[in-house]
């Protein structure tokens, strides 16, 4: 089976979609921490500097959903079609979410009154909570099984996604970008609004690893046969051992070595592990249906046209580097930093 | 109300706002590009300044853009989410491609535009005000290759799977330059820059009556002017083109673009028409003889086909393709070769599924009012255009536009004519292809989600009250900006004392700006 990751066209699309998942927890999921640590501190000063912190890049960085979106439409569309339909209020509090963190962006500082202030903070923070915590529930509940019929109908309630597994979940997801924008922040910003980051670094590591092994024993209480993948091929286990290796880093950057500046290594790391893990435990399905297996939506089932997937692999070898690379040099430019002044 | 009609009114309200923020960074960004380039050119630092403002006008509209466009990429998944299975071998392309080549261009460079000034070289700044207008660009190209394709379908077969039918694509570039992508790209992006052009002269007029950085308005006037006049006739020849190839390819639209319900030879151009649906008539006012023919097939005698004789051809068609499934299917037991069997097997998936979409009633088809009325709109709009561009061009040219009170008045006032030509134009675009929303292969009614009504309800109701509410923002963050103008970076021209509404923006200039 992991040959078939990389000798199948619908199994190097499965990976990609991973990818694409990887880079917008990699670099949004920076700005969602960020926002989600922004509320717990009362100082406006650091608050003002977390949001400038992020200013240049974020719009940017929420690209990678708008385009892993597309990419899930492109290659799988069915499971793009069911997931987006069964999920329907889900999405779309994600999106409000984001447009209430866009539109607070802009917002929050065009005037000089308390209140108000305090009203686009709540807005803001919401705005990236929610994003972070549905994200994790999205997953969970995919891997776990929804009740959908063999014409990828969802049959469940919207309650229904709020299981206690996906929320586990959630809550993994949620800590997984507070230690990462906490990891971010502690890059660009020093004096009391480091301090405070190095705080949100700790609560974000602890809290990871309680929900992960809430999560995990959901997992295995109930849907044991998610680790049959590791089991039938070992060599698998490098995602979960990756996992692992990232969380040593951040503590050891964190609280040993205190190099303040490598502790991002650790959770981009963790990141990368964590979402390899669920992936390749999930592998080849997408969606698992609660009804029947036989209804799972799989890599194979839900596939677009062998032309479709040739054509996004050349443009995706093509484009992506081209991506990456600009953006390398963007963040290069703006390197340092930040204060409470700004902006253009 | 039911899921179909709530999901409608949802994509219209959501498409709708969508596009109220789109053509302006569209045309913007090529505009800011130019300006750059001019001042890295000539060395005046007016274009410099512009530049610099204007970007910080497109950064407003590209946020709500990027927001509400998240949207739209999330409601063919959420409200259609049968359309996108349909479709999604060939339509999820280009959302995917436009995120992977223009997005990111986009919003990089524009971070880099706004925020690194100082940080990187003239050169570079200026490379990055050209490459946030290629992605923007870009973005429409993909968009309108998408559009493009539900409305002239090509390059693809339709097979079935186990989750229903679907359309396959079978050669790439066949479906990307379908019949209409050329000319739709080429209206929608040149309706973009007339939007823009329009915007940026009616934002000069009022610096220029405010007497507020004069020369630097007066220097971006005349260039926004030359650029407006290119565009605004450009928009004439294109819109020809356009028209002529909707009456070869979507002939049914064109018929109720025109008012048209009997098919006609020397068919008239109605200068105006009152339109009575349910008696399937129209009468119009001033028609112009053989113009029609002319516009559609360029032949004075030739036929304009009718709604009704259409809706009958297309009944016709339905019960052609009704009437090959039994023979192909006689056809797949006697065939021997399994290349044989596929071609037979695809063939009969075709009929199925054509015979069902083509049969279609008078009584499915859209208002054809609104067809009509907003295609007329915007054609006058679109002819109203050239005249205002012509003399503003005409005055800035001459050097009197000082004097041009009124002139400038009703540019400021303009500026969202060509916003609303652009909406009336999609309009009777999206309306007028109903009820496809596959030209002849998928009815919109078979294409949406199985969702609970009320969920549907009550995200009409949130998206609602949010996107009011964001266009609130929006325009309180456009007056805000636009009343603060651009920074002067010449000493001769002072930052001016006096501003229309003092009580806006003395509590602005005590705020710090952090963005």
């Amino acid at each position: 089976m992991p040959m078939e990751l990389f000798t199948t066209l619908n199994g190097i699309w499965f990976l990609l979609a991973g990818i694409f998942l990887v880079g917008y927890s990699l670099t949004d999921g920076f700005d969602l921490g960020s926002g989600i640590l922004h509320i717990f501190t009362k100082d406006e000063d650091i608050r003002r500097i977390y949001m400038n912190a992020i200013g240049p890049v974020w719009d940017g960085n929420e690209v990678w959903l708008i385009a892993g979106g597309g990419m899930l439409f492109a290659a799988f569309p069915v499971v793009y079609a069911v997931s987006f339909s069964a999920f329907y209020l889900a999405i779309l509090i994600v999106l409000w979410a984001l447009i209430l963190r866009a539109v607070s962006f802009e917002y929050r500082n065009k005037k000089e009154s308390k209140t108000w202030r305090t009203a686009w903070d709540i807005a803001y923070w919401i705005g990236n909570v929610l994003p972070a915590f549905l994200f994790g529930c999205a997953v969970g509940n995919a891997v776990m099984g929804m009740p959908i019929d063999e014409k990828g109908i969802y049959h469940g309630t919207f309650f229904g996604l709020l299981n206690l597994p996906s929320l586990a979940m959630g809550f993994v997801s949620l800590f997984m970008y507070l230690m990462h924008g906490s990891a971010y922040l502690m890059i660009k910003t020093e004096g009391k609004a480091f301090e405070f980051a190095k705080k949100g670094a700790i609560v974000g590591f602890l809290g990871f690893i309680a929900s992960l092994v809430v999560a995990d024993f959901f997992i295995i209480a109930i849907k044991p046969k998610l680790f049959a993948n590791f089991f039938d091929y070992p060599l698998l286990w490098i995602a979960p051992i990756l996992k692992i290796l990232g969380l040593v880093l951040y503590f050891k950057y964190l609280v040993l070595d205190k190099k303040y500046n490598k502790v991002i290594y650790g959770s981009t790391i963790t990141i990368l592990g964590t979402v390899l893990t669920i992936a390749l435990a999930s592998y080849p399905v997408f969606i698992h249906s609660s009804i029947d297996e036989k209804y799972n939506l799989t890599i194979f089932n839900s596939a677009s046209s062998n032309l479709t997937l040739t054509v996004m692999l050349i443009s995706t070898v093509i484009f992506l580097p081209i991506v990456i690379w600009y953006t390398a040099y963007v963040y290069k430019v703006f390197k340092g930093k930040v204060s409470t002044e700004g902006g253009y | 109300m039911d899921v179909l009609t709530l999901s409608r009114w949802q994509f219209a309200f959501t498409a709708f706002f969508h596009f109220v923020y789109v053509p302006l960074t569209i045309g913007l960004s090529l505009l800011i590009a130019l300006m750059k380039t001019w001042y890295l050119r000539t060395g005046n630092k007016h274009y410099d300044d512009l530049s610099m403002f204007f970007m910080k006008i497109f950064a407003i509209n590209f946020a709500v853009g990027v927001a509400t466009g998240l949207t739209m990429e999330f409601e063919f998944g959420t409200n259609w989410s049968e359309y996108s299975k349909f479709v999604g071998d060939i339509f999820g392309a280009p959302l995917a491609l436009e995120g992977l080549t223009a997005f990111f261009l986009e919003s990089t460079f524009m971070g880099l535009f706004l925020f690194g000034r100082g940080r990187v070289s003239e050169k570079v700044h200026t490379l990055s005000a050209w490459m946030v207008a290629i992605g923007s660009t870009l973005s429409a190209l993909w968009i309108l290759i998408a559009n493009s394709w539900q409305q002239t379908p090509a390059g693809y077969r339709i097979v079935e799977t186990a989750q229903g039918y679907k359309a396959e694509l079978t050669d790439f570039l066949a479906a990307v330059i379908n019949h209409s992508t050329i000319y739709r790209f080429l209206h929608t992006v040149n309706g973009a820059y007339i939007t823009a052009g329009f915007f940026v002269l009616g934002v000069l007029a009022y610096y220029i009556i405010r007497k507020r950085n004069v020369e630097m308005a007066k220097t971006g006037f005349k260039f926004a002017a030359v650029f407006t006049l290119i565009a605004t006739i450009a928009q004439v020849i294109i819109g020809d083109l356009h028209g002529y190839e909707v009456a070869h390819t979507q002939p049914l639209k064109l018929a109720m673009y025109e008012g048209k319900f009997q098919t006609e030879k020397g068919a008239s151009l109605d200068t105006f028409a009152i339109i009575d649906q349910e008696n399937k008539q129209a009468t119009p006012i001033i028609p112009i003889p053989y113009l029609l023919s002319f516009l559609s097939y360029h032949d004075f005698n030739a036929e304009v086909k009718g709604i009704i004789p259409l809706i009958e051809e297309y009944q016709q068609k339905a019960k052609e393709y009704e009437q090959m499934i039994p023979v192909l299917e006689q056809k797949l037991q006697t065939a021997t070769s399994e290349a044989e069997k596929q071609s037979i097997k695809d063939q009969l998936t075709e009929a199925t599924v054509k015979a069902h979409a083509y049969n279609i009633k008078y009584e499915d088809l859209p208002s054809i009012f609104l067809v009509f009325t907003t295609f007329r709109i915007m054609v006058y709009l679109g002819f109203a255009f050239v005249l205002l561009a012509f003399i503003a061009y005409w005055k800035a040219k001459k050097g009197t536009l000082e004097n041009s009170k009124g002139l400038l008045w009703i540019l400021v006032l303009s500026i969202p004519l060509p916003y609303l030509a652009g909406l009336l134009g999609w309009i009777s675009a999206e309306v007028g292809r109903q009820p496809w929303i596959v030209t002849g292969m998928l009815l919109t009614k078979n294409a949406v989600s199985y969702l609970p009504a009320e969920q549907v309800a009550l995200s009409m109701a949130v998206f609602t009250t949010i996107y009011l509410i964001l266009f609130g923002v929006f325009l309180y963050l456009m007056f805000k900006t636009v009343i603060k103008g651009p920074a002067s970076s010449l000493a001769s021209e002072p930052i001016p004392t006096t501003t229309p509404n003092p009580s806006l923006t003395t509590t602005f200039s005590k705020t710090k700006e952090v963005k």
